[in-house]
């Protein structure tokens, strides 16, 4: 769970990154998280992982008040959390399966349940060919699979992403999503802060919009995302994807908009999202 | 954390030295350099020291008695100097000895021999040597005190001069030794930051998937304490190498070369042990601190 009590950010440079923001975001729940450049996201993302502290306010992320979090204390609740960055961020000198079992690693967790656990969620994102290769091997979408799985393996509370799709070709935003959705189906409470209009339109959810450093709209709106393809052609598409197939059975693709009032709503959300395609990150 | 765990930290260490292949290098051969800067140093500075000290054992007290002091009293000064404090050596030299090798010193002009009636107007007497030369002008008071000394005497400007050269000595190569050394700090310090600096993300990324400082640091402790071990070794051979070279040409040059000490030279099999002790002790710990110390700004996020 995550709770941000009358929440405020000031840098020292004077800036008002976040003002007076309240925010609960429910176990289980999944939140998209949307503004512009400048707007409090990233600051808000640096609040929940502890990289910075609120000059006022209350932030309780799983549990651990992060405003009385002692400093020996940080590893301890980060292994609470699951992380996905727009750059991906693996070590570039570990293959794909030391990069999920590091996680493990940290935790001192047994060997053997490491090398069970670790080729399970590796072949959960569909990369079971891509065990031994290195980051640099692999392509956008399959780098940001792997940060999926090393966010997955240690089974969080909650997992943030950050721009997960912003790397990554349009056509592949839609199945990071879907696997971030399946990931949530299963209990985990995602965060995704995106910049994607279509994204947030086609899958719909709760949807927290981030101006000026306040918290202007926090609604649930229904997605579009209604049409499934037909399996055939949805594993052509996986294939396509990454060069193997995978259970593709929930696997949505985007659907021509409707237009309904719920989508006259989206709309105007997305108009209060400026547009920008690159957060410049406050 | 669990032995598995360390026995993982460690086996990262040793494998980030193959992955990070050309910065462990350039941490091995700056240590290597840094060592055999501030090793040789300490090296010339110890065998100038024992030069220095054999060419003051050279400096002895000539003692000389009264020529009617009878051999009983001789041999009692005999024992009554071996007692006395600094007292490293006491050799007898009776009225004959001290003629032969008067003899022997005046080579060229022998005739002078025909015109002396025998050694008994030679007085007896005995060759002290010191155990420290600093305090040799009180020793060689103390002998004179003896009632049957006729003279005591000491070049007491040479052990002066000795002295003197040997703070000089001492002085310039703690200097040099202090700045290698601090030099050599910067350099190990920058190459391992330039190290650290290129994985900086990898830390980066290890804090934020959990992991503690002790977690990041074991295996850049263990590459640096590899590195560092490696280069004391290298560092070793090649004063090994160097050293038993140097200590062969000086000692063809025979005597002359041992008239200004060179004979005090010490062989490198007596000190080897220690050689190699403290290069690959300091070797491992520099490389390793400076590994630990350097990820300290990266550390905290």
């Amino acid at each position: 769970m995550v709770e941000l009590q009358n929440v405020s950010v000031t840098y020292s440079s004077g800036v008002d990154a976040l003002n007076n923001v309240s925010l609960k975001i429910n176990d289980g729940d999944f939140a998209f998280v949307v503004g512009s450049s400048g707007a409090g996201k990233s600051t808000m993302i640096k609040l929940l992982l502890k990289e910075i502290d609120a000059t006022s306010g209350v932030v309780t992320v799983n549990g651990y008040n992060l405003n009385k979090l002692k400093k020996r204390k940080i590893p301890e609740f980060r292994r609470t959390l699951g992380f996905v960055f727009q750059d991906f961020r693996l070590i570039p000198s570990m293959t794909v399966y030391e990069n999920i079992a590091f996680v493990l690693r940290v935790i001192d967790a047994p060997l053997k349940y490491i090398r069970k656990r670790v080729p399970y969620v590796i072949s959960l994102v569909g990369l079971h060919a891509k065990t031994n290769s290195y980051p640099d091997e692999l392509s956008g979408g399959e780098k940001q699979r792997v940060a999926i799985a090393r966010a997955l393996v240690n089974d969080p509370q909650l997992i943030i992403a950050d721009e997960p799709t912003g790397n990554i070709d349009p056509e592949l935003s839609y199945e990071i999503v879907e696997l971030l959705k399946g990931i949530n189906d299963q209990g985990t409470t995602i965060l995704m802060v995106t910049h994607e209009h279509d994204l947030v339109r086609h899958f719909g959810g709760r949807i927290i919009n981030i101006t000026g450093g306040e918290i202007v709209f926090d609604e649930v709106i229904s997605g579009t995302s209604d049409d499934i393809l037909p399996e055939e052609e949805l594993a052509q598409t996986m294939a396509q994807v990454s060069g193997i197939s995978t259970d593709t059975s929930r696997i949505a693709i985007p659907a021509p908009p409707v237009t309904s009032t719920e989508d006259a709503l989206i709309d105007e959300v997305i108009a209060a999202i400026t547009g920008a395609d690159q957060d410049g990150g406050v | 954390m669990k032995l598995s765990g360390f026995k993982y930290l460690a086996n990262q260490g040793i494998e980030n030295i193959w992955k990070n292949k050309m910065m462990a290098f350039a941490t091995f051969c700056v240590l290597l350099i840094s060592l055999l800067l501030v090793g040789g140093s300490a090296l010339f500075y110890v065998n100038m020291n024992s030069m220095i000290l054999g060419l003051g054992n050279q400096n002895e007290v000539a003692v000389y008695l009264d020529p009617s002091t009878t051999q009983q009293r001789v041999d009692e000064i005999n024992l009554e100097l071996q007692k006395m404090d600094n007292i490293d050596t006491v050799e007898y030299i009776s009225k004959e000895e001290a003629y032969k090798r008067m003899q022997n010193q005046i080579s060229q002009g022998k005739a002078i021999f025909d015109y002396i009636d025998g050694y008994e107007f030679m007085p007896d007497g005995f060759s002290v040597t010191v155990i420290d030369n600093d305090t040799i002008e009180d020793t060689t008071a103390k002998i004179a005190q003896i009632s049957e000394v006729q003279s005591a005497s000491s070049s007491l400007q040479v052990a002066e001069f000795l002295r003197e050269l040997r703070r000089v000595v001492s002085l310039i190569a703690v200097a040099v030794i202090v700045a290698l050394a601090a030099v050599s700090m910067i350099m190990i310090s920058n190459t391992t930051k330039a190290s650290v600096f290129a994985r900086r993300e990898e830390i980066q990324i290890m804090k934020y998937v959990g992991a503690t400082n002790a977690f990041i640091r074991t295996p850049f402790f263990v590459e640096g304490m590899v590195t560092g071990f490696f280069a004391g070794a290298g560092a070793f051979f090649i004063t090994w190498a160097v050293y038993r070279s140097v200590f062969r040409i000086l000692m063809e040059q025979g005597t002359l070369m041992r008239a200004f000490g060179v004979g005090s030279i010490i062989p490198f099999n007596k000190i080897q042990l220690w050689v190699a002790l403290a290069y690959l002790v300091i070797g491992a710990l520099v490389g390793a601190l400076g590994s630990v110390v350097s990820t300290r700004r990266h550390i905290d996020v």
